[in-house]
């Protein structure tokens, strides 16, 4: 008892302070506007490729560009994408691996053998095809990666929900005349949310790579706008004589993704215990 | 008056292994304000007597009758209006996310009746702060208090007892057992209980089945089965519970 | 009194932090079937982890010795057999019997008794001996699996057979013959048995002593018939005012 509650509050500490960064990261993107020292879009002639400094503390890149300001607004799109992402996935997976669980059958049948047939491709060769033929930008990306990321979630709330519904509490709810509807929405739902949403979590990590991955070769963003994995593209040209034009966004990239996992993993330990 | 009629059912399992016969030509009838008991050891066909009952599963012949009406092949959500099941692990039987107040609510088929709810409690021998709680709060007699609880609240008039107290410990059973006795003699319970403990059968019921193998091997009067059983094997389980008596 | 076999002294344990076991005091006998009752929670199972020193339960005081010594794992099989609830544990539901028990045997060292083992079988009223060690666990019914178990912790002749709970997942009438049996392997094997279950009714049918556990405690140990009709604690009392018992009897 006191080792299950001791590693307990272990855990509790660390959800709170990892989920504190992820909030503090997610805060510099959405107030890139007021945080930004310089215009991410303005270039200048006479400020190319300057070393970090007091005006520009990240350098500037190629065209003058203040690289502090572009890595915020970047990221404003990266994460504000990846959280889209997610939660389209989330939604559509979720209803799906629902309405499979709860009916079972041809559908159920159908449905599963679609989602093997997504799993059977490697995620990003599968984007990277996809992202090419729509060649539309971020959302285009988004699409692409989200064409297989549904299916982890459906196929988590199926089982789960296939569980939940040989529990006798969904048969007490049969003899009360409620409808399918009903128990799925609050019977079903409320009891698989958990598990589905801390694997909502640790996607977000995930998807930030494959996004900035798809950016960075050139299927994602156009590039005047700012973007991590763009932005990385785009200095690579010159990283021996400016390296802080890539170094910063891609240090951006890395702790993001690594602050974000690490919150999947502790809210997963959290669960199991 | 006649609650509830069983004839004839049958119930095949046509599974992987092959073809189970679960329910063999079973009849029995059920009269208001009269606890019938089915004993039987495992697999003995009384929790598929049980679910054919209820309708979570249809007959594979046979047919049922509420009030001389036919129900056979009715799904819960049609007999739930008039017979309530009451599962073996009370706990699992309530959503461990909703209070108790909530899950009883839900019974009510829309009707909302604070008093009424009260009333129950009173009657199962609960308390009002219990109804905030949640499934895994409660004691396992205690949830089994509050779904029969529940199962009033729906104003069926005949409860399914499924194995209610094999879960429970000899005391708390005992407990159960003594609500169940006080709801009869105030003829508020017309029931049918499973179980396979013939000693507490015959502590409820009025009537008594034995099943084995899925046929109703003797069906009669409690006193008549206790007291001058005709199978070979209700001698063999009356004296397997006469040899643990003290 | 008999050579006193197993000898707990003030045993006190507890899972992490809450205590379960408080100050037992118990001498089992040579001989002699002693019945452990006790409601969930009582503490009964953690009795037997405690004697098996299981390593989930923490011993804070006292001291359990077997014969004279300190018991644990390397007595346990050997000099002390335990049998569990469920049966199923017990085996590899897919090897057939004679590759398990042979293996149970190599692994303390010990030769192929052909003999004793028909002797074990024939006392558990199995027939076909050859026939029920070609099978495997899963082809048996829970009562079968349970003799076969109980025959396997009685291949090494322990003296001390620790039998937790092993009726409970059985039909009644099954559970009887399964007492019978074990009565019937006292007689011949002079084995003693510790038995736990939560059925008073099963206790009186096989007991010499009874103890009644209660939240960790020893409430009441004695002679079963005493126990039993002439119950001094309140809650024995109460315990036996629940029994279930038949009407019109």
């Amino acid at each position: 008892m006191k080792q299950r509650t001791l590693r307990e509050k272990k855990l509790k500490k660390r959800i709170i302070v990892v989920s504190l960064l992820a909030l503090l990261i997610i805060l510099m993107t959405t107030f890139a506007g007021v945080i930004a020292p310089n215009d991410p879009y303005t270039t200048s002639a006479s400020s190319i490729r300057m070393a970090p400094g007091a005006q520009y503390p990240f350098g500037t890149d190629n065209l003058g560009r203040c690289v502090f300001s572009r890595v915020l607004y970047g990221g404003r799109t990266t994460i504000a994408a990846t959280f889209l992402l997610v939660f389209i996935s989330f939604s559509i997976g979720t209803v799906i691996g629902m309405l499979c669980g709860y009916y079972g059958g041809i559908l159920d049948q159908l449905l599963m053998r679609l989602a093997d047939i997504m799993l059977a491709f490697p995620q990003m060769v599968v984007a990277i095809a996809v992202a090419g033929i729509l060649n539309a930008g971020m959302s285009g990306a988004m699409v692409a990666l989200g064409i297989t990321m549904w299916v982890s979630f459906a196929r988590l709330s199926r089982s789960h929900t296939f569980s939940i519904k040989k529990e006798a509490y969904i048969q007490a709810a049969f003899f009360a005349g409620k409808s399918d509807f009903y128990i799925i929405m609050v019977h079903v739902f409320p009891n698989l949310l958990a598990p589905v949403l801390t694997n909502a979590l640790t996607q977000i990590g995930t998807t930030m790579i494959g996004l900035s991955g798809l950016s960075f070769l050139g299927l994602g963003v156009v590039p005047p706008k700012a973007e991590w994995g763009s932005m990385i593209s785009e200095a690579k040209a010159y990283i021996q004589i400016a390296p802080w034009a890539v170094l910063f966004p891609a240090l951006a990239t890395i702790i993001t993704i690594i602050v974000f996992n690490y919150l999947g993993d502790v809210v997963m330990d959290y669960m199991e215990v | 008056m006649v609650l509830l009629e069983g004839k004839n059912l049958n119930k095949c399992f046509n599974d992987k292994i092959g073809y189970t016969n679960a329910l063999q030509d079973v009849s029995f009838t059920l009269s208001k304000g009269e606890v019938l008991g089915i004993v039987g050891e495992s697999g003995s066909g009384k929790s598929t007597l049980l679910r054919v009952i209820s309708g979570m599963i249809p007959p594979s012949s046979g047919s049922l009758y509420f009030k001389g009406e036919e129900y056979t092949g009715k799904k819960p959500r049609q007999t739930g209006e008039f017979l309530q099941v009451i599962f073996q692990n009370a706990k699992s039987s309530f959503d461990p996310r909703m209070t108790m107040e909530k899950a009883i609510l839900e019974n009510g088929r829309g009707k909302k009746d604070k008093d009424e709810i009260l009333r129950l409690l009173e009657l199962v021998g609960l308390e009002e702060r219990q109804l905030s709680r949640r499934a895994g709060e409660l004691s396992g007699g205690q949830c089994q208090r509050m779904s029969i609880a529940r199962a009033f609240y729906s104003n069926a008039e005949i409860l399914l007892c499924d194995e209610i107290t094999s879960a429970l410990d000899v005391s708390t059973q005992a407990r159960v057992v003594e609500l169940l006795q006080r709801l009869k003699s105030d003829g508020k319970l017309s029931a049918v209980f499973i179980s396979h403990d013939i000693a507490l059968v015959s502590m409820i019921c009025d009537r008594i089945m034995v099943m084995k193998d899925g046929r109703c091997v003797e069906q009669g009067s409690t006193d008549e089965v206790i007291g001058n059983p005709k199978d070979e094997y209700t001698r063999l389980l009356i004296d397997s519970v006469k040899r643990q008596a003290i | 009194m008999a050579e006193c076999l197993l000898d707990i002294k003030k045993l006190c344990t507890s899972y992490d932090e809450s205590m379960v076991l408080k100050e037992i005091d118990l001498s089992v006998y040579k001989g002699e079937v002693l019945c452990i009752v006790g409601e969930s929670g009582s503490g009964k199972s953690t009795l037997i982890k405690a004697i098996c020193e299981d390593k989930s339960v923490r011993v804070n005081e006292g001291s359990v010795m077997f014969k004279g010594s300190h018991c644990g794992h390397k007595l346990l099989g050997s000099s002390i057999g335990l049998v569990q609830q469920n049966p199923e544990g017990a085996f590899n539901p897919l090897r057939s019997f004679d590759v398990q028990f042979a293996e149970t045997l190599k692994s303390h060292k010990r030769e192929p008794d052909k003999e004793k083992l028909a002797a074990i079988f024939s006392t558990l009223g199995l027939k076909d001996t050859d026939k029920l060690l070609k099978m495997r666990p899963y082809e048996l019914s829970g009562g079968m699996n349970q003799r076969m178990a109980i025959a396997a912790s009685l291949l090494l002749n322990p003296e001390l057979l620790l039998c937790d709970e092993i009726t409970s997942a059985l039909d009644v009438s099954t559970a009887i013959a399964v007492v019978d049996e074990l009565l019937r392997l006292r007689r011949e094997f002079g084995v003693t048995i510790v038995f736990v279950t939560h059925n008073l009714g099963i206790a009186a049918n096989i007991a010499d002593r009874v103890a009644i556990m209660y939240q960790g405690k020893i409430v009441e140990i004695g002679d079963a018939k005493d126990v039993l009709t002439n119950p001094k604690h309140e809650y024995t009392k109460g315990l036996l005012r629940d029994v279930p018992r038949l009407k019109a009897m």
